[in-house]
């Protein structure tokens, strides 16, 4: 799936997509970093503005990053009100059979930025590919602390 | 005159009074005027800096996010209803995958069995085994999967290498695919999904080694699917060989693509019910003849072997319970224990049998945000029997019977690895049970 396609995915037809590139500064990466509970060296983030007329429908952000020894790119969109959205796999260059399904991404739709987002807690794991199930969940994490550091629109 | 001379004078000199005030107000509103460009100047070059950065951050976009070329997402704003004619997104439709996994187990055996006999048994650290694992997708529709195993540390010590799993997968569908190669028996928990990070003990069941003979895998053939919930698989590969069955379960038999015989070919198949995510329950069997063209008295032997499982597994909020039950049927047992010479209390099983459950729990999930570490304690009871009946003319042997009870702890600094530690109380129906202390290390990447 290409990026254009995960963000006609995201936001209806007719819908105004603005790009906006964020640079962090380290107070702003440093409490992203805090509220995700997760490492990571993001500076520059970019997201996608979905606005239906003078409605806000959403943001898109993707993210890459290793499953096992092979990357994965997910669109990860976030609702007007904070919560998680869609989640979409644009490419997962593990072997298929660790691919998450969509009925297993379909748990993580209304999460918030809480403890319960963990495998440990209110995210099921898939079993024989735990390690794929955690690359998603720590991306939700990311961007769901990203999000609420840069602010909705 | 004077007065004329006076008055020119005067006028002269407010002129040149006007003149001069005229050309200061000029210089000053020149100098605002050269302010006001040197003002612009720089604005211009913010404007390009601006412009450079957005660039970068598009450049930088398509890295991270691993584009081949430019996705033509505008810089500013962009209208949906787009084309699918966009470039991709990198994928590794072609291209190498790698992986592995490792175990070390360090057995502790007690220095006497239950019934009070001192034993031999000696105390051992074993390099158990270490896999690499390699695929290679030519396209979405074509791919190739293999493991490598390396057994016992040093070949020439008893070790072995082997191609634990070696096949190609052509997809129909994104959901239905064929397969053929040397194929992992879709049976149990245990067989397809074997890395010491998908179970709880630092040694695996041992009804997942004497009724499912893990890890198991022959040459074959056959289909693959899933349709929402459930998943299913069924091949057709070598049957294994009934001349090797033994007393203690039909491993011996196992062909593991070395040169296999295939006078007989078996069938196999499993099918798994997932009612949400985390829980899956399902069944699966093997079926075939094992006499590979083998003759007692000028009798060719079938040996038909049947062996059914059930198993369930369900992981939530920390907590993990698997269980499994599994039994075979093996017919001819007379014919085949004349193949191989065995009597009296050595016969093969007519029927064998066991099941188990194993349960544990990660403490770490009891502490909101506690990190990737995890620390679960654990308990798995197992019952077996690999003679539960044997052909008149023959006996069993009760050390057949056996009950184990495991209790143990694992610990993960990450996801990918364990260091499992747990104790084992082995019984069994001769008192010869040899209880044992393990502590397994397991990796993966």
């Amino acid at each position: 799936m290409t990026q254009q396609q995960a963000l006609a995915s995201a936001f209806p037809a007719g819908t105004r997509v603005t790009r906006q590139a964020v640079f962090l500064t380290p107070e702003q990466a440093s409490a992203a970093k805090k509220e995700s509970g997760l490492e990571f060296n993001d500076r520059m983030i970019v997201r996608y503005t979905g606005v239906a007329g003078d409605r806000l429908l959403g943001y898109a952000y993707f993210d890459t990053h290793r499953v096992r020894t092979l990357p994965e790119t997910i669109m990860v969109v976030i609702t007007p009100e904070g919560t998680l959205g869609k989640i979409e796999i644009l490419s997962f260059d593990e072997p298929p059979e660790y691919l998450p399904k969509p009925r297993w991404i379909d748990q993580f739709k209304r999460r918030r930025l809480d403890d319960d987002l963990s495998l440990k807690r209110a995210i099921r794991p898939i079993s024989g590919a735990s390690l794929s199930g955690r690359a998603i969940v720590n991306a939700s994490r990311k961007v769901l602390a990203l999000h609420r550091i840069i602010g909705g629109k | 005159m004077l007065k004329r001379i006076a008055g020119l004078a005067l006028v002269l000199l407010t002129a040149t009074s006007l003149f001069a005030q005229e050309a200061s107000d000029l210089d000053r509103r020149l100098r605002a005027l050269e302010e006001a460009v040197a003002r612009l100047q720089p604005t211009q070059e913010v404007a390009e800096l601006r412009r450079q950065i957005e660039v970068l951050s598009q450049e930088i976009e398509s890295l991270k996010t691993r584009q081949q070329d430019d996705t033509s997402v505008a810089a500013d704003t962009q209208q949906q209803g787009l084309g699918a004619a966009a470039s991709k997104v990198y994928r590794v439709d072609q291209g190498i995958s790698f992986g592995g996994y490792g175990e070390m187990l360090y057995e502790n055996y007690a220095a006497s069995s239950d019934a009070g006999v001192r034993t031999t048994t000696k105390d051992k650290f074993d390099m158990l085994r270490g896999v690499l694992y390699t695929g290679y997708k030519y396209n979405d529709r074509v791919l190739f999967n293999s493991e490598i195993e390396f057994e016992h540390g040093n070949t020439a010590l008893g070790g072995e290498a082997s191609v634990e799993f070696a096949y190609l997968d052509f997809l129909a569908t994104r959901n239905v695919g064929v397969r053929t190669g040397l194929l992992l028996i879709p049976m149990g928990l245990v067989n397809e999904m074997h890395e010491p990070t998908t179970y709880l003990t630092a040694r695996r069941s041992t009804v997942e080694n004497a009724i499912i003979p893990t890890t198991w895998r022959e040459m074959g053939a056959g289909v693959f699917g899933e349709h929402g919930p459930v998943s299913w698989r069924a091949y057709a590969v070598n049957s294994i060989r009934g001349d090797r069955f033994t007393s203690g379960g039909v491993r011996g038999g196992r062909q593991k693509g070395a040169n296999s015989q295939i006078e007989n070919i078996a069938l196999t198949g499993r099918v798994d019910y997932a009612p949400f995510e985390g829980t899956v329950v399902g069944g699966s069997f093997f079926s075939g003849n094992t006499g590979q063209g083998n003759a007692v008295n000028g009798n060719e032997v079938d040996g038909n072997l049947t062996i059914f499982d059930l198993h369930g597994e369900a992981k939530f909020r920390g907590a993990t319970v698997r269980a499994l039950w599994a039994q075979a049927t093996i017919d001819d047992v007379v014919e085949l224990n004349a193949l191989s010479s065995l009597t009296g209390n050595r016969s093969i099983g007519e029927e064998l049998g066991g099941w188990y459950v194993e349960a544990g729990y990660d403490l770490s999930s009891l502490v909101p945000r506690f990190g990737e570490s995890s620390l679960t304690p654990y308990l798995r009871y197992e019952q077996l029997d690999t003679q539960r009946s044997v052909p008149t003319g023959f006996s069993r042997n009760p050390a057949s019977e056996q009950t184990i009870f495991t209790l143990g702890l694992q610990f993960r600094p990450v996801p990918q690895t364990v260091i499992k530690a747990d104790y084992q109380n082995s019984d069994n129906e001769a008192g010869t049970g040899l209880d044992q202390w393990n502590i397994g290390i397991g990796y993966i990447f």
